[in-house]
């Protein structure tokens, strides 16, 4: 149920500041009250209103005195959208909300833009960074970009992930990420809650880029992302999605994109002064790329678009909480050569409207950086009579292409069968990877470092002491290539296995591969996920490269804006591999009964068997059959006492052999008689059963 | 006077003990939908459809509990992404931006539905995953999915018996969770699954007796299946002619079903549940209707409701608590060591100090072997 | 395997120089084999290889101890650690490209020793049958010819018994568990008492099963070597008392009571000694290489622990992995219990029963541990059938011989197709492959339950010979 926060439901449309509406609205109450109590004593009307007058004149003014108090250090929000149009004719969208929470004293804290369900979560688990991330589909490094802060920090691998440091004592970490994963499962509407069995986690210690011993990271390949999770998601926001940018957020048009990932990132900032605790950032992405319908027939045209044909509706007016909310569209490998020696002031029409493109609207700004350029909209200015729709309309076909990593990773799996099999991850060259300035000239020759982090299963046992590295098809030892591993092995049942290596690449390399063999593991039947003939997830592996650092340097000085802010620093290249579907043998569900019945019989058969082969005596059998056969005693006797003999299967011993004849009749006889009783007996009781238990 | 007040006192505390002098307090909704894979679509169009009307009914979000064996809005087979139809004229997206799932894929099993019912949960999970309901809840709890003869498939993995259910009810009845249950279930052979109820205050409906199968109502071809069940169809259209103010009785609804339209007779348990049903209006069950208590002062209220709350926040700090402290008992008992592991590690701190070890295992190996031939020669 | 046996029986009479022939055929053959590369992908079967005796699981543990992890870290590796000093820088070098060269030199040597020892054992039981043959008058003259060579039939029945190779050549530790359980008989059998606590002490430690050898063992020492029942002697004596004629055999049997009655506590007080002062070494060596991780406790959690608790649900020839990967878990220790406790039920009635054959005690106890072992492997049938061939003098009438051979014949045939069959194509059901291994389990009872009762037979018969023998004398 995704609790609302109740303070931002109450100014939805209203456009007062948020701060001092509250304190009003605590006025009224007070007043409120204090009218009741004036009628509970009974006072006459005027006398009563005078009070009352009074009474509010005071409130205001000390609502008055607070506001200036508190206008020191107040919460920020602010609202952006980027917009990309991509080379493979797909338009990519970008909502970036960030909202402060300053440092204020631990105890009685209060928000007025921020919302309380993460603040209580940072109080709670002590959570020092944290981020959450739902996607759909796979970002596709070679068209949408590899190199720009934007593909590194918002693709994601598919389905959940989640990874948050802990301000808590080593021993009490993992106790904090179990309520912490529950507590977001609840906040969310996912089920983030298996991120809290061991099995299903791991605490990276370099190989994931933030080093830290109170680091965990965990992800759930197979889980859904839709509508309800984005909507708690857009609760947390002040304006919810029915004003300013995120009114934008269709749900079906956002998710019949090609990709889309929400994620959450907060992190706690450490206040100098003593008794302020710490303040939060709560920094709030969605990344969609849609495919805009396209209206011009020619095909190497890139398709015109709007916001309204994008996502079907359009931004009415800015949140009105928001400090700063803009939209920004950002242009990638224009035909800069004639653009890049006009100036802004003069002829800034040139750069919106232009022989090749158009846009909509005039640009309150346009921001150039090395090979793109960024227009940028402020939207006060839309209102519901002209909605703020921006659009784009190609006039000539254009073609360019999106800076890509130094190497193009995929991983795959070898072999066949339910039995073994082995990993691989493959890291290509791209051709954009010559002109990269990442490397670093160690003793002489350049080199590309590449992290690997891989969570493995427990199910997937690994064999690491088959690890193979082969760097352009021939097999290099390990020594040569892997500057670091760490390796915790899985054990089974109780905890994923993690491996994190470093290989150190020379730069003039064309493919490396690394391969690892594993075994599969077979399961306890109730192990195994109702549709277990689907396979099970390997998380996907993050590889990362230390010395790349993506960012956009612009020329102009930037206005305060988080978006290009966050751009503007370095931010490290990383990129997630495909999510690999392990097939695991399967045990018949259907019949453990038979099986655990089968089993106890072949343990009866030994014991029984064995115990009879011990304990039978057939030499003094066969001697008291001879001393019978011997007397000439009658045909009956004898069958009887032979039979007997075979069921009994031991004579009695006080019956020797030199036994008289009319003993031996006499005990034969009695035997017969008993057993023929013993016998119709059990015969009655097999037929009465077989009768009652079928009439039924 | 004093003796009088006690008097007075031991009343007040029998009728507050006896549980159906209590009145009607709240309303809370558990709609499962237990059946995977995209071709239940219809199940699930069920369960939202009986999502929104109590919704729109009036229960707030916070007492539905929901749980949603598979993701049909977002599933890669449906061409309208985010959006579930009941309906072949796509006229009502059930899927809203406002549905709010509590349990979903794998969370659906058996013993999550149990727990949830008996409100045993681990101390981790949050307020928005449990039923806290309370003894003057009147609780709907709405089921559909694969079921047979005395049990209901669980996403075609495990199955909840009759058993299991009566038992988490009569569980709830002592733990007072609920006043009124109703219990509506749309699967095949659905009266079956009532046979070993006992718990008073205990409504059942099902869609089919034994041996009976309950249909779907149509299929929807752009979807590719057949988007709802005749028993939940019809009453949704019953459902929809009303609004949260008028008081349909129960028996209306009852009276609505017809076999003909259903295919199948809808059954009804009635013998635990002593209020006659032309009185109880359906928003009993299917809304959230209070009937308000006037009292003088506005605060004694409002200083319940804040010690309530408190209670609530209290706990939960314990629990928080709780869950902090265990890793500290482990320090403890980890700190408090017997002196024979003591000289035990002593021992490892002397054996770390030498070096090679594996060396001397060698040649302790080889010495082993030759004291072996040695040995053996000689005695 | 048994009809070979019988075979090399035949030809071991006429010629005893052709038993070198066949061991070394034997030889070259194992290294034809190993120098295929990939061992035939023997090394992955799961007939061949378990969780416990696999090599790439030894390999995986020596690695992480390289890496300066412990060798048990993860779920990988469940040996001893000894085993892992030895073999593990076996592991790591490969000759021209073929991983795990030297490992299987080793376990060829392994095969050809125990297959040596086996031989001696077998000339000890032979002359032991002889003696007490003539001792009872079944066989009058000293040179006989119904005594079969059983020393050789045993040591070539385990050379050319196909498990044996495939467990050689599959690169299973199992030659190496073989070769301590045969070297503690053989120290028993020859009375070197410290050779007999020695091999115990390591293959207890190699594989908790042999840990019941105990019991034959001091038995051997105790009473000497297999005879028929005490009974028959004092019988004879009693023969002897009456009739006043001197012969060679009456006076071996008046001597003979007197003679065998004794139970010689002071080699077993010797042994026990001996077994305290093996153990500790070994404890202390694998202290020692466990010293930097987690001692002693992790190795036996990791390695009896691993065995007692079955925790590897991976398809083996037993019947415990599919047992417990269905079975509920709040039956699971129960279960664990009376499986484990079955193979000491029945322990005691045996050793009462056969107290005076004490080699094949042995026997049968091997053959009970690996029907009932948690991770069985197609070398253990190896090790008890050719010590079951030790016994050709004895078992010579046994029952369903031909049909258990047939069985066991068609149980190794059917075990590679059903598991091709369920885990490579998909199209088969575990169901197949674990009725597979209820079937051998089923024969492997037969086989044990049948050897006793002939055994018992064989006394019994050797009775009533007797008996008949001494009415022909009056």
């Amino acid at each position: 149920m995704c609790k609302p926060d109740q303070y931002h439901s109450l100014y939805k449309h209203h456009f007062l500041s948020p701060e001092l509406r509250d304190l009003l609205r605590n006025a009224r109450s007070a007043v409120i009250q204090v009218s009741d109590r004036l009628r509970r004593f009974s006072l006459d009307p005027i006398m009563a209103r005078l009070v009352l007058s009074l009474i509010t004149l005071l409130i205001l003014q000390s609502v008055w005195v607070t506001i200036a108090f508190e206008s020191k250090h107040v919460e920020e929000f602010s609202e952006e959208l980027l917009l990309k149009p991509l080379p493979d004719r797909k338009v990519l969208a970008h909502f970036h909300f960030e909202n402060r929470a300053p440092p204020s004293n631990s105890h009685g804290r209060h928000h007025h833009l921020f919302p309380k369900a993460i603040s209580q979560l940072v109080q709670k688990f002590r959570v020092k960074e944290m981020e959450l991330s739902f996607t759909q589909g796979r970002w596709n490094h070679e068209h949408w970009g590899g190199f720009d802060p934007l593909s590194s920090m918002n693709a994601k691998p598919v389905g959940v992930e989640l990874w948050a440091e802990f301000d808590v004592p080593q021993s009490q970490v993992d106790t904090s990420w179990k309520n912490l994963t529950h507590a977001l499962s609840g906040l969310f509407c996912a089920s983030i809650n298996f991120l809290e069995s061991s099995t299903s986690y791991a605490a990276p210690t370099w190989g994931f880029g933030v080093n830290s011993d109170k680091l965990r990271y965990g992800s759930l390949p197979r889980e859904a992302v839709c509508t309800e999770n984005l909507t708690p998601w857009l609760k947390l926001l002040p304006c919810r999605d029915r004003d300013g940018i995120s009114a934008l957020m269709n749900r079906p048009s956002v998710y019949r994109g090609f990709y889309h990932s929400q994620r959450l990132h907060l992190s706690t900032v450490e206040s100098g002064e003593e008794g302020l605790g710490s303040g939060i950032m709560l920094e709030q992405t969605l990344t969609v790329v849609l495919q805009p319908d396209s209206i011009s027939g020619e095909a190497n045209i890139q398709p015109s678009w709007s916001l309204s044909s994008l996502f079907g509706r359009n931004i009415v007016g800015r949140c009105v909480l928001a400090k700063s909310s803009n939209v920004y569209l950002q242009l990638e490998g224009l035909p800069s050569h004639e653009l890049k020696n006009v100036d802004p002031e003069t002829e800034a029409d040139k750069f919106w409207k232009n022989a090749e493109f158009e846009l909509s609207l005039k640009p309150d700004r346009i921001l150039r950086e090395i090979n793109s350029f960024l227009y940028m909209f402020d939207i006060d200015k839309s209102s519901d009579r002209e909605p703020f729709d921006l659009g784009l309309t190609w006039k000539l076909p254009s073609k360019w292409s999106c800076q890509q990593a130094p190497l193009h990773s995929t991983r795959f799996l070898m072999g066949s069968g339910n039995e073994r099999g082995a990993i691989a991850i493959l890291l290509k060259a791209t051709e954009s990877q010559e002109k990269l300035s990442g490397e670093d000239l160690t003793n002489g020759r350049c080199t590309i470092k590449a992290n690997i982090f891989q969570i493995f299963p427990w199910y997937v046992k690994v064999y690491y002491h088959t690890l193979q590295i082969f760097v352009d098809q021939q097999q290099k030892p390990g020594s040569e290539v892997l500057k670091k591993i760490n390796v915790s092995p899985s054990t089974d049942k109780v905890s994923s296995g993690m491996m994190e290596m470093m290989l150190e690449l020379p730069c003039e390399v064309k493919s490396a591969a690394i391969s690892i063999e594993y075994d599969k593991g077979f399961l306890h039947i109730d192990e195994y996920p109702p549709d277990a003939n689907q396979g099970f997830d390997i998380p996907s592996a993050l590889i990362s490269f230390p010395n790349h650092h993506a960012s956009l340097d612009f020329k102009e000085e930037l206005s305060k804006s988080p978006l290009l802010s966050k751009f503007k620093e370095k931010s490290l290249v990383r990129s997630y591999t495909e999510v690999l579907l392990v097939p695991l043998t399967t045990p018949d569900f259907s019949m453990p009964y038979n099986v655990i019945t089968i089993t106890c019989t072949v343990f009866a058969l030994y014991f029984g068997s064995l115990l009879n082969v011990l304990r039978r005596r057939i030499g003094e059998e066969e001697r008291y059959l001879k001393s019978q056969a011997g007397k000439r005693t009658g045909k009956l006797k004898q069958l009887l006492s032979r039979l007997k003999a075979k069921i009994r299967g031991r004579p009695i011993e006080e019956a020797p052999s030199s036994s008289t004849e009319s003993q031996t009749e006499v005990q034969s006889s009695v035997f017969s008689s008993k057993l023929l009783f013993k016998i119709i007996l059990v015969a009655g009781a097999a037929a009465a059963w077989q009768y009652f238990s079928t009439d039924k | 006077m004093k003796i009088l007040l006690l008097v007075m006192l031991l009343f007040y505390s029998f009728a507050s003990s006896s549980g159906d002098t209590t009145i009607h307090t709240n309303n809370w909704a558990v709609l499962v939908c237990t059946s995977r894979f995209w071709f239940n679509y219809r199940h699930m169009a069920n369960t939202l459809s009986l999502y929104r009307t109590v919704k729109r009914l009036g229960i707030p979000d916070e007492r539905i509990i929901l749980m949603l064996a598979d993701d049909m809005a977002c599933n890669a087979r449906n061409e309208y992404p985010a959006q579930v139809f009941n309906n072949e004229n796509h006229k009502l997206n059930l899927y809203g931006d406002n549905v709010e799932v509590d349990y979903r894929g794998y969370e659906v099993t058996v013993e999550n539905f149990l727990r949830v019912l008996t409100g045993r949960h681990e101390n981790a999970v949050p307020r928005s995953k449990r039923l806290l309901s309370d003894e003057g809840s009147h609780i709907l709890l709405y089921m559909t999915g694969h079921g047979g003869d005395e049990f209901l498939k669980f996403q075609d993995a495990e199955e909840l018996q009759s058993h299991d259910l009566a038992d988490a009810v009569k569980q709830m009845k002592e733990k007072r969770r609920f006043k009124e249950l109703m219990i509506m279930v749309d699967t095949c052979q659905a009266a079956t699954l009532f046979n070993q109820l006992q718990s008073p205050g205990v409504l059942a409906i099902g869609s089919s007796l034994k041996g009976e199968n309950s249909y779907s109502h149509h299929l929807d071809s752009d979807i590719g299946v057949s988007v709802v069940d005749r028993f939940t169809y019809y009453t949704l259209a019953f459902f929809e002619r009303l609004n949260i103010y008028d008081n349909a009785s129960l028996n209306s609804l009852f009276r609505s079903y017809d076999p003909r339209l259903l295919m199948s007779t809808a059954y009804y348990r009635t013998d635990l549940y002593e209020p006659h049903l032309e009185e109880v209006p359906v928003t009993n069950f299917f809304g959230s209707v209070m009937e308000t208590i006037h009292t003088d002062s506005a605060y004694k209220a409002f200083s319940s409701r804040i010690s309530n709350s408190k209670i609530n926040s209290e706990d939960d700090h314990k629990e928080d608590f709780q869950n902090a402290n265990i890793p500290n008992d482990d320090v403890k008992t980890e700190k408090q060591k017997c002196p024979y592991t003591q000289m035990r590690a002593d021992l490892h701190e002397k054996l770390k100090k030498l070096e090679n070890t594996d060396t001397m295992v060698n040649l302790g190996i080889a010495v082993m072997i030759l004291v072996v031939m040695v040995s053996s020669s000689l005695l | 395997m048994t009809k070979d046996g019988g075979e090399m029986a035949e030809e071991q009479k006429k010629k005893p120089c052709r038993f070198w022939i066949w061991a070394l055929a034997s030889v070259v053959f194992r290294l034809i084999l190993i120098s295929f590369p990939g061992n035939l992908n023997l090394s992955s079967r799961p007939e061949v290889s378990t969780p416990l005796t696999s090599i790439r699981r030894l390999a995986e543990g020596y690695w992480l101890k390289q890496a300066s992890m412990s060798p048990y870290a993860g779920s990988m590796y469940h040996g001893s650690p000894l085993l892992l000093s030895v073999l593990g820088p076996l592991t790591v070098q490969r000759i021209k490209g073929h991983s795990f060269l030297l490992c299987s030199l080793v376990f060829v040597i392994a095969d050809v020793l125990s297959a040596m020892l086996l031989r001696g054992i077998g000339q000890k039981l032979q002359m032991a049958y002889g003696l007490n043959a003539r001792l009872l008058g079944v066989l009058k003259s000293s040179r006989d010819k119904g005594i079969l060579p059983c020393g050789d039939i045993a040591a070539l029945v385990y050379l050319w018994n196909p498990f044996t190779i495939v467990s050689c050549v599959g690169l299973s530790t199992s030659p190496i568990e073989n070769l301590a359980v045969i070297l503690s008989l053989y120290g028993a059998v020859t009375r070197r008492v410290p050779l007999a606590a020695f091999g115990l002490v390591m293959a207890t430690q190699l594989s908790l099963y042999p840990a019941t050898l105990t019991i034959p063992i001091i038995f051997i020492l105790g009473y000497g070597l297999d005879a028929p029942p005490l009974k028959l002697f004092l019988q004879i004596r009693s023969v002897e008392k009456e009739d006043t004629s001197t012969s060679a055999v009456s006076k071996q049997a008046k001597l003979k009571p007197n003679t065998r009655l004794p139970f010689l506590w002071k080699t077993v007080v010797h042994f026990v000694f001996w077994v305290l002062l093996w153990s500790l070494y070994l404890l202390v060596l694998c202290g020692l290489s466990l010293s930097k991780y987690g001692g002693l406790e992790e190795m036996f959690t990791r390695t009896y622990g691993f065995i007692l608790s079955i925790e590897d649900l991976s398809p083996n020839i037993g019947v415990f992995w599919y047992f417990f990967a269905e079975v509920f878990d709040f039956f699971r220790n129960f279960f664990l219990i009376v499986f484990h406790v079955n193979i000491l039920f029945l322990l005691l009635p045996l050793a009462i029963r056969l107290k005076h054959r004490p080699c094949f005690l042995a026997f049968i106890y091997l053959a009970i541990c690996s029907i009932l072992k948690s991770y069985p492997s197609v070398g253990d049938a190896a090790l008890y059938l050719s010590l079951w061939s030790l016994f050709v003098n004895e078992l010579t009438d046994m029952k369903f011989s031909y049909f258990l051979f047939c069985g066991y014949l068609g149980i190794s045939l059917l075990s590679p197709v059903m598991h091709n069959l369920w885990i490579w194509r998909g199209t088969g059901n575990a169901n197949f492959y674990f009725g597979n291994a209820i079937g051998y389990a089923c024969f492997q009872i037969v086989f044990v339950v049948e050897s006793v009762s002939a055994m018992l037979n064989h006394d019994r018969s050797l009775r009533k010979s007797n008996s008949n023998h001494r009415e022909v004398e009056n």
